[in-house]
């Protein structure tokens, strides 16, 4: 498809298609910029005028100060390190019984596993929330983690396991290696692009979530930061930079992430595709 | 014990933690949930069994007639945008722009996708703002009056659904992409020699080979939308009037605001089996993979 086509109708056909493009990039990108430049301002202006924008931080101190942001920004990053460190351990645990040890009964088991893939976390939700209210779980950081994880991370590891050869697990066991160590020492490097791509998965849905972190911890001790921010707006609709610096705040995160793993970031997040 | 017994136990220990997990948080609270469906639960006295009463309130409840219509309304709008616009950005970069531009691009327009719904409704809240908002202002320049986007029956669902595209196209980009990059290029060079322009090209031969993709694509706006909540809970809270109410709202109200447990199971069950439905929809097509 080289084709080098030169003639005056492809340039403008191509000067188009760039033109079309570049609005899609800049439609996308803009509101991010507007929520960054009016967390700088002063005024409780909508209107981004740019002797409004001053460099000081007084936006981002309030957030700590008055609202105390601190808290849902460390109680959001312990669930989403934790959350992705059980379900990385868990899912590979699993994805190895099925695919390598292929004991009895490990067809129905993970015909289990793919039937709860069907199952949207909102139908569940109540009855979770009645056993961990009955249990005496509300506000704490187990209630926050045990129920993200679920049965997509075995499915994905499952396809990968195919590339760890089954040579290599045998002559291990000639050498005496016990289970821990294989599953340890060999498995777990050979699958460790599939564990990246579920942990950038896992983070930003771990990070972006809302309805479950926002029914089970009512205390604002364990607020996380998305039902921080939502609070937040309720509470100053209109100290529009105060708002804004909040927004800036939750959203840094996963954006730094995203430019240093950009590649990680697409792949793990399109392979959730198959999760719906 | 022998070694396939020996096998077999290995095999049970590793799979047992997430098997638990997913036993003890999906499997089981499903079968709860059936069985509350059909009592009457206010959190305080025990469930009385009401048999199927819930399922009769929960067809004449006028926020769930409210949800569905919205639902409706919320595919109709953002799966036909959502899915052609991420499918023709897709084929362009693919076709045109295999180049630094291009991942540029693609990379600005994920960007969205890794937000949280909770924040894009707050962005978009200020942005659609009736009196100070910057599109109110945009489109005054070309001499429309200002609309109070949020804050009127007609025009609030238009506007969550604006966002919800906004926020999806990325996603779906990336996927159409690399569903257009699975495509031989083989196909496009026989087309080439048999002097077909790019656009008869992407009709006959991308269009057709992204059949299963566009499948995928609707299917998983159609089940977004039937669970939407984050967005609408940012952005209206179901408000003015009934005109943004989902299902998720409909069943977070009766559960957390009214704590009517065994109702709210109710509408989650109804919930559940339409998307379920949806699924089965794309098999039905597709053949089972």
């Amino acid at each position: 498809m080289k084709d080098v086509d030169r003639s005056t109708p492809h340039l403008i056909g191509q000067g188009a298609l760039v033109l079309l493009l570049a609005i899609m990039a800049v439609l996308a990108f803009f509101p991010f910029l507007y929520m960054f430049l009016l967390s700088f301002t002063n005024s409780d202006s909508l209107y981004l005028h740019f002797r409004d924008i001053t460099l000081d931080l007084h936006n981002y101190r309030a957030v700590f100060d008055r609202i105390n942001f601190a808290t849902p920004l460390k109680n959001s990053m312990l669930v989403a390190v934790v959350t992705c460190l059980l379900n990385c351990v868990l899912c590979a645990m699993a994805a190895y019984g099925i695919e390598k040890k292929r004991f009895a009964g490990s067809k129905a088991v993970f015909a289990i596993y793919l039937a709860t893939l069907a199952v949207p976390g909102q139908v569940t939700m109540i009855p979770v929330f009645l056993m961990m209210r009955d249990l005496g779980l509300m506000n704490s950081y187990l209630a926050l983690v045990l129920p993200s994880c679920d049965a997509f991370g075995v499915f994905l590891i499952k396809q990968f396991m195919g590339s760890v050869p089954d040579a290599l697990l045998e002559a291990a066991d000639i050498d005496g290696a016990g289970e821990v160590y294989k599953f340890s020492r060999i498995v777990v490097p050979l699958i460790m692009p599939a564990l990246v791509s579920l942990t950038v998965f896992t983070f930003i849905s771990s990070w972006n979530n809302f309805l479950w972190p926002l029914v089970i911890c009512t205390d604002s001790s364990m607020h996380t930061l998305t039902v921080a921010l939502s609070l937040l707006k309720g509470r100053f609709e209109t100290n529009y930079g105060l708002v804004m610096a909040g927004s800036t705040m939750t959203f840094m995160f996963p954006f730094v992430l995203y430019i240093c793993l950009q590649k990680q970031f697409v792949e793990g997040i399109a392979l959730s595709g198959i999760k719906g | 014990m022998s070694a396939k017994q020996k096998n077999n136990l290995w095999g049970w220990l590793f799979v047992l933690p997430s098997f638990a997990v997913l036993l003890v948080f999906i499997a089981f609270p499903i079968v709860r949930s059936f069985y509350l469906s059909l009592t009457d639960y206010n959190v305080l006295k025990p469930p009385s069994f009401v048999g199927f009463k819930n399922y009769v309130s929960a067809f004449k409840d006028p926020f769930v007639q409210a949800s569905f219509r919205n639902t409706f309304q919320y595919v109709l709008t953002t799966v036909p945008i959502q899915t052609i616009l991420s499918m023709i950005v897709a084929a362009i970069i693919a076709m045109r722009f295999q180049n630094r531009y291009g991942r540029f691009v693609k990379g600005c327009m994920f960007i969205p996708v890794i937000s949280s719904s909770v924040l894009v409704g707050t962005l978009f809240t200020l942005l659609f703002d009736s009196t100070k908002g910057v599109v109110n202002s945009a489109i005054s320049l070309v001499g429309i009056a200002p609309v109070n986007w949020l804050g009127q029956k007609s025009t609030a669902l238009l506007t969550v659904c604006i966002a919800t595209i906004w926020k999806n196209v990325g996603y779906f980009l990336v996927i159409f992409y690399a569903g257009i990059m699975d495509i031989p290029m083989s196909y496009y060079e026989a087309a080439e020699v048999d002097g077909a322009s790019k656009l008869q090209q992407f009709f006959s031969i991308t269009l057709p080979c992204l059949k299963p993709i566009t499948y995928l694509v609707v299917t998983l706006g159609i089940i977004w939308s039937f669970q939407a909540f984050d967005m609408v809970y940012a952005m209206t809270q179901g408000g003015p009037g009934k005109s943004t109410y989902t299902m998720v709202y409909t069943i977070y109200n009766a559960a957390f605001r009214e704590y009517r447990m065994g109702y709210a199971c109710t509408v989650a069950l109804v919930l559940f089996v339409f998307i379920l439905v949806v699924n089965n929809i794309q098999k039905l097509f597709l053949g089972r993979e």
